[in-house]
């Protein structure tokens, strides 16, 4: 269980949040500007709040008074919004960056299943620039999962995709969020999107949440 | 009728102005009026090294013959003959070597029977003043004991010329050859010995005095290298000769030498 | 030209080679740094850092005999505890070539980092990667066209640097004669046909370098680009 209780003082408003995630599927709604991506960067542990808390299944990831746990050592999951592949590196290697080196062997195994499942064996030995964006969706995907993370999150994973794979993707997320069964916060601002994905709502507005359905 | 007097005001206040510069007419003309003669201006090329001697010189001259006034444009010998030849304008040329203005006057730039030695130049062996060497002559110079030995370039810089053939003469060259530093120009060479990064050097005796860093060891006899002689002479394109000819005539006079002597000259 | 000292290349090459490998990777190390963050005095030190650039070479060349001299602070040191001189040796000629070069080099490499994507440098953290390896991995091969691009420009100005080294390394013909030093004494001496050679030879280095750099982005850069999205 993810439990989150933040406060940071933004340019334009204070964001200001707390609230727990099973595992089951969280959505952050909310127009562009709300502080969405702020909160997932800050689980990440790539920002730090100013007060607050944030706990991973008993695992202190942000205390106040304490030193925040590094990003590299929280087992996150992060599927960034253009998905953000290594340009100068294959798919294969993309997927595979963040095993480490000596868990090779079931890691593979790892790899394989989630490479099958997506269903991209043959983009491995292709670079990104030679893909398409639904591809690259995957791909991304199988990367944040590769490393067997405790949580995922996933800032507008489909928003760049055109409709009829989107609809698509959809499926393929909760497919994958069945199998996987680990807390995902996925970050959109389209509200249908956010009704077909989550099994709640947290509907923000400048930093703060405005309804809880 | 009130329009055509408010056009009358400002015709008045246009005149003004005019009327005013006719108030105190051509003060600066009759001033300029009694003094029917050009000042004449007259561009010294000199060599560098003459720079503190001649700069003392010019008030001197200047108030013996209030009608001249002295410009100098100052650099090694060898560019200001190159200028000279290509036609920048000049009266007079003060050379620190025998070469450059061979060259001239190979080629007409400068009138010969106005040439002449207005000076001579002496080498001279230095050392820091902080940290001197225990040396006292030329022919103690030992490779085993001086590590730096801060020379003149000796195929393109006139002193470099001079310290080789007096080394030459001594028999040192050959030794020292790992010991050399060659400098781009006398300026360079002081400085290596001003900041102890050289222990000794060879510069000419006129650059020594005016160092207040360094200390001299000792003096080359003049028959171990070529006389170093600074020639001057009006040059050929020159439209003052006469005032040119005075200002050799008052180098080479008494007042002359003695400003030479004081800043090292011979 | 019978029996020509080929001694100017090599040094020039040795000389520019080592300057440049060592202006990389401090260039890199400094700009890794300062590339993105902000702190006080920051404006200050990359002043500095900048400065030879605008100097005239002889301030450089007088700075660094001040700096490096027998006598100098940093000279006076060296020379006590580790009996290394730098003034007339061709480590003289390296510093004066790190000095002059550094600029080119630090300002390629700032721009290269500064124009990375920061999320596939938090991706690569997200998924576990330590600092040292998001450098190596992300960073440093995707900042490496612009990484190169100042190597190669650093290689040059070391090839072409003449003014800073005359002052520091002096000349000592076999010992510190570089190509640029032998070209200004040929043609101070009016050996006009020594002089052409020499700057043959160093026209031709510069120029293939940068048709080579330029021959290899056009070929390379499609495969940096960066198409995130």
């Amino acid at each position: 269980m993810l439990d989150v209780n933040i406060n940071k003082q933004l340019p334009h408003f204070l964001l200001d949040i707390a609230f727990q995630v099973e595992d089951e599927i969280l959505v952050l709604f909310g127009p562009s500007g709300a502080g969405k991506t702020t909160i997932l960067n800050i689980i990440a542990g790539l920002e730090h709040p100013d007060t607050g808390h944030i706990l991973l299944n008993e695992r202190s990831f942000f205390q106040n008074g304490h030193k925040p746990l590094p990003t590299q050592k929280r087992n996150v999951g992060y599927l960034f919004q253009d998905y953000a592949l290594f340009p100068h590196m294959t798919v294969a290697h993309n997927i595979a960056y963040g095993v480490d080196k000596k868990a090779q062997a079931e890691a593979s195994l790892l790899i394989n299943q989630l490479v099958e499942v997506l269903g991209i064996p043959h983009l491995l030995p292709k670079y990104p620039h030679q893909i398409s964006g639904g591809e690259k969706q995957r791909v991304a995907l199988a990367r944040a999962l590769a490393t067997a993370p405790s949580l995922l999150l996933l800032d507008e994973p489909l928003s760049a995709l055109d409709r009829e794979t989107r609809l698509e993707c959809q499926k393929e997320l909760l497919r994958l969020h069945q199998i996987w069964k680990i807390p995902f916060i996925i970050v959109t601002h389209d509200l249908d999107e956010a009704k077909k994905l989550g099994d709640r709502i947290l509907f923000l507005e400048h930093g703060a949440v405005r309804t809880n359905r | 009728m009130k329009r055509t007097f408010r056009f009358l005001i400002l015709l008045c206040v246009m005149l003004i102005p005019l009327g005013c510069s006719n108030d105190n007419p051509s003060s600066p003309e009759t001033e300029k009026q009694p003094d029917p003669v050009q000042e004449v201006e007259l561009m010294i090329s000199a060599a560098a090294s003459l720079t503190d001697a001649l700069d003392e010189m010019k008030p001197l001259f200047e108030s013996e013959h209030p009608d001249v006034s002295l410009k100098f444009n100052f650099g090694s010998s060898g560019k200001l003959a190159q200028m000279i030849t290509q036609g920048a304008p000049a009266d007079v040329f003060l050379s620190a070597s025998e070469k450059d203005m061979n060259t001239l006057q190979d080629n007409n730039l400068i009138i010969e029977e106005t040439r002449s030695h207005f000076t001579e130049n002496e080498l001279v062996l230095i050392t820091n003043k902080e940290n001197p060497v225990s040396l006292t002559s030329f022919e103690e110079i030992d490779a085993a004991t001086v590590e730096h030995f801060s020379i003149g370039e000796p195929e393109s810089v006139p002193v470099g010329r001079y310290t080789k053939e007096m080394l030459e003469h001594l028999g040192l060259w050959t030794s020292l050859q790992n010991n050399l530093v060659f400098g781009s120009d006398v300026r360079q060479v002081l400085t290596h010995v001003e900041m102890g990064n050289t222990e000794i050097g060879v510069v000419y005796a006129s650059d020594a005095q005016i160092s207040p860093k360094v200390k001299v060891i000792a003096t080359a006899d003049a028959d171990w290298h070529e006389p170093i002689v600074y020639p001057g002479a009006v040059v050929s394109e020159s439209l003052h000769v006469e005032e040119a000819k005075q200002f050799l005539t008052f180098l080479t006079g008494d007042e002359g030498k003695t400003i030479l002597q004081k800043y090292g000259f011979k | 030209m019978n029996g020509t000292d080929y001694t100017p290349l090599l040094l020039s090459l040795k000389v520019a080679g080592i300057s440049t490998v060592i202006v990389f990777v401090l260039g890199v190390f400094f700009a890794h740094v300062f590339a993105r963050r902000t702190f006080f005095g920051k404006g200050v030190i990359e002043s500095l850092f900048l400065l030879p650039l605008v100097l005239p070479p002889t301030v450089v060349g007088f700075g660094l005999l001040i700096l490096f001299g027998k006598k100098g602070w940093i000279g006076s040191w060296l020379l006590n505890w580790f009996d290394i001189q730098i003034v007339f040796t061709w480590i003289g000629a390296v510093i004066a070539s790190i000095v002059v070069s550094f600029p080119l080099m630090y300002q390629s490499a700032v721009a290269a980092f500064e124009n990375l994507d920061t999320r596939l440098e938090n991706a690569a953290r997200t998924m576990g990667a330590s600092e040292w390896r998001v450098f190596w991995t992300i960073s440093f091969r995707l900042a490496w066209p612009g990484l190169l691009a100042g190597l190669v420009l650093s290689f040059a100005r070391g090839l072409g640097e003449f003014g800073a080294t005359l002052m520091l390394a002096g000349y000592i013909p076999g010992k510190t004669d570089t190509i640029p030093m032998a070209i200004y004494f040929a043609v101070e001496s009016g050996q006009m046909e020594k002089a052409t050679f020499w700057v043959v030879i160093i026209v031709a280095l510069g120029f293939s370098t940068i048709m080579w750099l330029n021959w290899w982005s056009r070929r390379n850069m499609r495969r940096y680009k960066n198409d995130v999205g």
